[in-house]
């Protein structure tokens, strides 16, 4: 259910469900699929040796896995309309390394009447157990 | 015999071959229990019709490291810096789903070089599913 209606005010922040970085996960999201003899499938994602030998100081969990934390946290945020007319533009800020916490959160930056809906921008990001944020951007979506 | 291409020497107007996957239940479940999201709308019929692709894994499939044409030597990997994702319709579970890169500018800031790419995820029926901006660097160890 949408928690943001056309009353909402700039200003109101909300954070989404925390998440955890396990090594399963980050396995199951970049390790390919099929889980075959081979899996996980080694890249900057999943295995450490690899990671370095491209220049990486460790490990970096798939920026696309936070990325859906906020989406996840849009669609709660302003319905399943966002799947049809949400934007989101973000950056990519720190390495999320497994065993990482993650908390979305999310922040009304602006709402504008467009006829009967209301357009809304969202300062949006996700910070890790030691408050740091590893993603920052924003997001727009309509409330009908 | 003509060599591929590196993934970061493709250049503004050139496209990387495109990729076709299908979602089954079994791997959209892999992608929405690795981001802890169990919505109903991911496994079942739901006001929204039926069963829709985590987003999450529409994401991920339309990373440049999955097309065909994407190579690098070892010692290199693309990372993701940046990115603007627009979501037009939810992509169903049991379809199939096809992918187009298209590099839409480069760029070097603080001695680092960034590719911009433009993709779009239809599905079999031609239906538009995102569309994303996608800015990544090419990272490089000393070996």
């Amino acid at each position: 259910m949408a928690i943001i209606t056309k009353d909402t005010q700039e200003g109101y922040e909300v954070s989404g469900n925390l998440k955890t970085v396990t090594e399963e996960r980050v396995y199951a999201f970049s390790g390919g699929f099929p889980k075959g003899p081979d899996w996980p499938k080694k890249n900057i994602h999943t295995d450490l040796e690899f990671a370095q030998s491209c220049g990486l100081p460790t490990r970096a969990a798939s920026g696309a896995m936070f990325e859906g934390y906020l989406t996840e946290l849009m669609i709660d945020l302003l319905g399943e309309n966002f799947l049809t007319e949400g934007k989101m533009s973000l950056t990519f800020i720190a390495i999320v390394d497994p065993g990482d916490r993650l908390l979305p959160k999310a922040i009304v930056q602006s709402k504008k009447v467009e006829g009967s809906e209301v357009r809304f921008v969202i300062d949006v990001w996700c910070e890790n157990q030691h408050g740091n944020k590893v993603v920052v951007g924003t997001a727009t979506g309509l409330v009908k | 015999m003509t060599e591929r291409k590196r993934a970061d020497q493709v250049g503004v107007g050139e496209e990387f071959e495109p990729y076709e996957f299908c979602v089954t239940p079994e791997f959209n479940q892999q992608f929405f229990k690795a981001v802890e999201d169990y919505h109903p709308r991911y496994q079942q019929e739901t006001g929204l019709g039926p069963p829709i692709v985590h987003p999450a894994l529409l994401i991920v499939q339309s990373n440049i490291t999955r097309s065909p044409s994407f190579h690098l030597p070892p010692g290199m990997a693309a990372v993701h810096a940046k990115e603007q994702v627009e979501y037009l319709n939810p992509g169903r579970v049991r379809r199939t789903f096809r992918v187009y890169w298209k590099v839409v500018d480069v760029y070097e800031k603080r001695g680092r070089q960034y590719q911009v790419k433009e993709a779009l995820i239809v599905d079999e029926d031609g239906i538009e599913i995102l569309r994303r901006r996608i800015t990544d660097t090419y990272m490089a160890g000393k070996g």
